[in-house]
C-alpha cells in the first residue's frame, strides 16, 4: 500500500503528472498565443515543437548562474525554490485523476488561498532580494498588485464554497456533479471575477504590470539566470496549471467521470480551456499602468465580488 | 539619518524600450519623474566627416545609410542640395517618382511606428499585426526599387528607376489593400479602451511649449500646429498634390498616434494621386562631376518630422562641409519637456512617442564648457583614439 502512495505522490497523479502538464500547458499558451498573432510559435522541437518548453527548460538548467554581489544571497537562492514548489503543493489539494485529491481536508481551500498570497511574496521577495532597481520596482509592483487583486480572488473562491457548504475543493466538485450543474453556470458573475483576479495573479497582459520588458526590463526577475531562472519559469507553468485547476474544481465541475471516459481526461479538457481563455484574453489587450490596475480592481471587481456573495446568500446560485 | 527625496533611475544605454542605444538619467520622486537628464551620442558614426571625403555621386550612397528607415527622405535631401548647388532641376517624371517612393516610405515607418507604439503599452498582438502589414509596403517597394530598405531610387540630377506600366497597377492594388489595413488601426487606436487608458493624457507637450522647443513632425502636429515641409515649403511634387496636413489638438500622446494613423491615409491618397498624373518624360537630368563653390540648404519632411540637409561646396568634387539635423534631434528638447512629472510606466510610450530614430542623430563636438572653445577631430586623430 505504501508503494503505491509513492507511486501515487511521485507519479500518477503527482508530480510527474503535473510536471509534463506544466510543460504541456505552456506549449498549448504558447502556441496559441502566437497564433492568435498571426506568428507560427513553438514548431521545431518535436511534433509541432510540442517539447519546445523543455528544451528551454534544459537548456536554462545548464546556463551559468550568476549571483550578484549585492544581492541578499539566502533569499537569492531559496525564493527559486519555493516559487516553484509552492504551486506544486496546492496542486495536491486538487482533485485532478478522481472525485477525490491525494491530500484532502475540511478547509484545503483557505490553504490554497493562503498558498496564492505566498507565491506573491515570494515574488517580492525575489526581486528586493536581487538587490537591482528593476527588480525591487518589479517586487513592489508584484505586492501592490497582490493587494489589489487578492479580495475579489478569495471572494470568488468562496463563492462555490457557501453553496457546497464546505471548504474543501474535492467536496466543491463533488457538490457540482451531483447537483448537476456547474459554477459558470449558477455564479457567472463569480466566473468573471477568478478569471480576472487568476489574471492577474499570473502576470499576463493585461496585468502584467510586475515583469513590463518595456517598462522595467523582467522585473523582479531581471537578475536571475541560470538554473534558477529555470525554475521560475517551470514555477510560472505550475501556477497556470494551478490556475487552470482551480477554476476547473470550483466553477466547471472539477474531475468528473463520464460514463467510460476516465475523470484524468474531463480534467485536462476543462482545464486546457481556461489555459485558452488566458491565452486569448493576454492577445486582446493592452498592459495597463499600476495604478489604474488598483483602481480598475477596487472600484469594479470588488463591488462585483461582494455582489456575487450577496446574491447567495440570497438564495440565487446555490 | 534621512533618505534622499529622488532616486535616479538610469534608462539605456541597452534597455528593452530603447532600440538603440542610447542613454536617458531620470531622477525620480516615487513614481513621479522629476527631472530627465539625456545622453546622447552613443551611436556616433562620424558620418558628417564621411561626407567630407567622398566624391558628391558617392555621397549619394552614403546618405541613403544615414538612416534604415527614412534611407529615401535622406537621399532626396542630399541630391535636392547638390541640384541647388549646381543650379539644374529633377524632370518632371522624376519629382513624381520620388515623391510617390518617399509617401511608400512614410506608410512603413509610420506602421513600423504603430508596431512599436503598441508594443510599448504590452500590446503585442497589435505589434505582430501591424509589422505583418508593413510588409505589403515593403514589398512593394522591393519589386520598384529592388530594394527593402535602401531603395537606391534617387540619383543628382532625377531618379535611377522608371515605374513601368505593370508597377503603377501593382502599387495601385497594394493601396487598395493597405487602406483597409490603416483603417482599421485607426479604428483600433480610436476605440480600444486599454490603449486610450495608456496615452490618452500621457505625455502632454502644450503647443505653446512644442513651438518654443523646436519640435518638429508629428510630434509638433500633434500638439495642434499645422506645420509641414511638404505643404509649407513644397519640394519634388508635392506643390501639385493635393493633401491635408493632419493635426490634433489633443497635445498627448494618443494624439500624436492618431496623427500618424491618419497621415497614413493622407499618403495612400498623395500616391494614388501621383499614380495617375505622373508626366511621361526624361528620368533625370544631365549633370557634371564637379560642383562650383557655394551654400546650399535642403529640406524635407521625413516620416519624423523636418529634415534639413546643409551642403558647403569649394567648387572641388568633394563637399567642404556637410551637416545634417535629423528630426529626432530636434524632438529631444520637446521630448525631455514631455516626461517631466510623467510616471515610470508611461516613460516608454513617451520616449516611442517622438519616433526616435537615435543612430541619425547622433553627431560629435568636443566642447570645453569652462574655456569656451569647442573643435573638431581630424581623422587621425580618430584613428589614434581607437588604440
Amino acid at each position: 500500500m505504501i508503494a503505491y502512495e509513492i507511486f501515487q505522490l511521485l507519479v500518477y497523479p503527482g508530480i510527474f503528472l503535473l510536471l509534463v502538464l506544466a510543460f504541456f500547458y505552456e506549449w498549448i499558451d504558447r502556441k496559441f498565443f502566437a497564433r492568435l498573432q498571426n506568428r507560427y510559435g513553438p514548431s521545431y522541437t518535436g511534433p509541432f515543437g510540442l517539447f519546445q518548453p523543455v528544451a528551454d527548460f534544459v537548456k536554462l538548467l545548464s546556463k551559468e548562474d550568476i549571483v550578484p554581489i549585492a544581492c541578499e544571497k539566502a533569499i537569492f537562492s531559496i525564493t527559486p525554490i519555493l516559487y516553484f514548489a509552492l504551486p506544486l503543493t496546492a496542486l495536491f489539494v486538487i482533485p485532478i485523476s478522481g472525485q477525490t485529491s491525494l491530500i484532502a481536508f475540511e478547509g484545503d481551500l483557505i490553504f490554497m488561498m493562503f498558498i496564492f498570497t505566498l507565491i506573491v511574496v515570494m515574488v517580492f521577495l525575489a526581486g528586493w532580494g536581487s538587490a537591482n532597481q528593476f527588480g525591487i520596482v518589479g517586487g513592489v509592483r508584484a505586492a501592490l498588485q497582490m493587494l489589489s487583486y487578492e479580495i475579489p480572488l478569495g471572494l470568488a473562491m468562496i463563492g462555490p464554497a457557501i453553496a457546497a457548504k464546505s471548504f474543501s475543493i474535492s467536496t466543491i466538485a463533488q457538490w457540482q456533479s451531483q447537483n448537476l450543474s456547474w459554477g459558470i453556470w449558477l455564479q457567472p458573475i463569480g466566473f468573471a471575477v477568478i478569471v480576472i483576479g487568476l489574471l492577474a495573479e499570473l502576470e499576463f497582459v493585461p496585468f502584467d504590470i510586475p515583469e513590463a520588458d518595456t517598462e522595467i526590463v523582467a522585473g523582479w526577475r531581471t537578475e536571475f539566470s541560470g538554473r534558477k531562472l529555470a525554475l521560475f519559469r517551470l514555477g510560472r507553468d505550475l501556477e497556470l496549471v494551478l490556475a487552470a485547476a482551480v477554476i476547473t474544481s470550483l466553477y466547471l465541475g472539477g474531475a468528473q467521470q463520464l460514463g467510460f471516459i476516465p475523470a484524468i481526461f474531463t480534467f485536462v479538457i476543462k482545464t486546457v480551456f481556461v489555459v485558452l481563455l488566458f491565452s486569448f484574453l493576454r492577445a486582446v489587450f493592452a498592459r495597463f499602468r499600476i495604478d489604474q490596475m488598483t483602481a480598475g480592481m477596487w472600484k469594479y471587481l470588488l463591488p462585483l465580488a461582494i455582489l456575487q456573495i450577496i446574491l447567495i446568500q440570497f438564495g440565487v446560485g446555490r | 539619518m534621512g533618505f534622499a527625496s529622488t532616486i535616479k533611475v538610469p534608462f539605456g544605454p541597452q534597455h528593452p524600450a530603447l532600440k538603440e542605444p542610447e542613454n536617458f538619467i531620470f531622477e525620480v520622486d516615487g513614481d513621479t519623474v522629476v527631472n530627465v537628464t539625456p545622453r546622447i551620442g552613443y551611436a556616433h558614426r562620424g558620418m558628417e566627416k564621411a561626407f567630407e571625403i567622398r566624391t558628391y555621386i558617392q555621397n549619394v550612397y552614403l546618405a541613403e545609410r544615414v538612416c534604415g528607415i527614412c534611407s529615401h527622405a535622406h537621399t532626396t535631401c542630399y541630391v535636392q542640395a547638390v541640384e541647388e548647388l549646381l543650379g539644374v532641376e529633377a524632370p518632371p517624371r522624376a519629382k513624381y517618382i520620388r515623391t510617390i517612393i518617399a509617401e511608400l516610405e512614410r506608410l512603413h515607418s509610420h506602421s513600423l511606428w504603430v508596431g512599436i507604439a503598441a508594443h510599448e503599452v504590452g500590446f503585442d498582438t497589435l505589434f505582430m499585426y501591424a509589422w505583418r502589414d508593413r510588409e505589403l509596403v515593403m514589398g512593394l517597394l522591393e519589386e520598384i526599387s529592388g530594394n527593402r530598405v535602401h531603395y537606391a531610387m534617387n540619383t543628382i540630377g532625377g531618379v535611377r528607376r522608371d515605374l513601368t506600366p505593370e508597377l503603377v497597377a501593382k502599387t495601385k492594388s497594394c493601396m487598395d489593400a493597405f487602406e483597409t489595413k490603416s483603417k482599421h488601426y485607426l479604428r483600433i487606436m480610436q476605440t480600444e479602451p486599454t490603449f486610450e487608458k495608456r496615452a490618452a493624457g500621457v505625455g502632454i507637450l502644450k503647443t505653446k511649449d512644442a513651438v518654443e522647443l523646436c519640435a518638429v513632425g508629428p510630434t509638433l502636429r500633434g500638439s495642434g500646429i499645422k506645420n509641414d515641409v511638404r505643404a509649407d515649403d513644397p519640394y519634388a511634387a508635392y506643390d501639385e498634390m493635393p493633401f491635408n496636413v493632419i493635426s490634433h489638438e489633443g497635445c498627448d500622446v494618443l494624439c500624436r498616434t492618431l496623427t500618424r494613423c491618419e497621415e497614413m491615409l493622407e499618403s495612400i491618397n498623395i500616391v494614388r494621386y501621383a499614380l495617375d498624373h505622373m508626366p511621361s518624360g526624361e528620368l533625370r537630368a544631365k549633370v557634371p562631376a564637379a560642383v562650383p563653390a557655394g551654400e546650399a540648404v535642403s529640406r524635407v519632411e521625413a516620416p519624423r518630422g523636418e529634415l534639413i540637409h546643409y551642403a558647403r561646396s569649394n567648387g572641388s568634387t568633394k563637399p567642404e562641409r556637410y551637416k545634417i539635423r535629423s528630426p529626432t534631434l530636434a524632438n529631444i528638447p520637446a521630448l525631455c519637456k514631455t516626461l517631466i512629472g510623467c510616471h515610470i510606466a508611461d516613460i516608454p510610450i513617451i520616449l516611442a512617442g517622438i519616433d526616435p530614430c537615435f543612430s541619425c542623430m547622433d553627431r560629435m563636438v568636443f566642447v570645453d564648457a569652462k574655456a569656451n572653445n569647442q573643435w573638431i577631430w581630424t581623422m587621425q586623430e580618430l584613428r589614434n583614439s581607437k588604440k
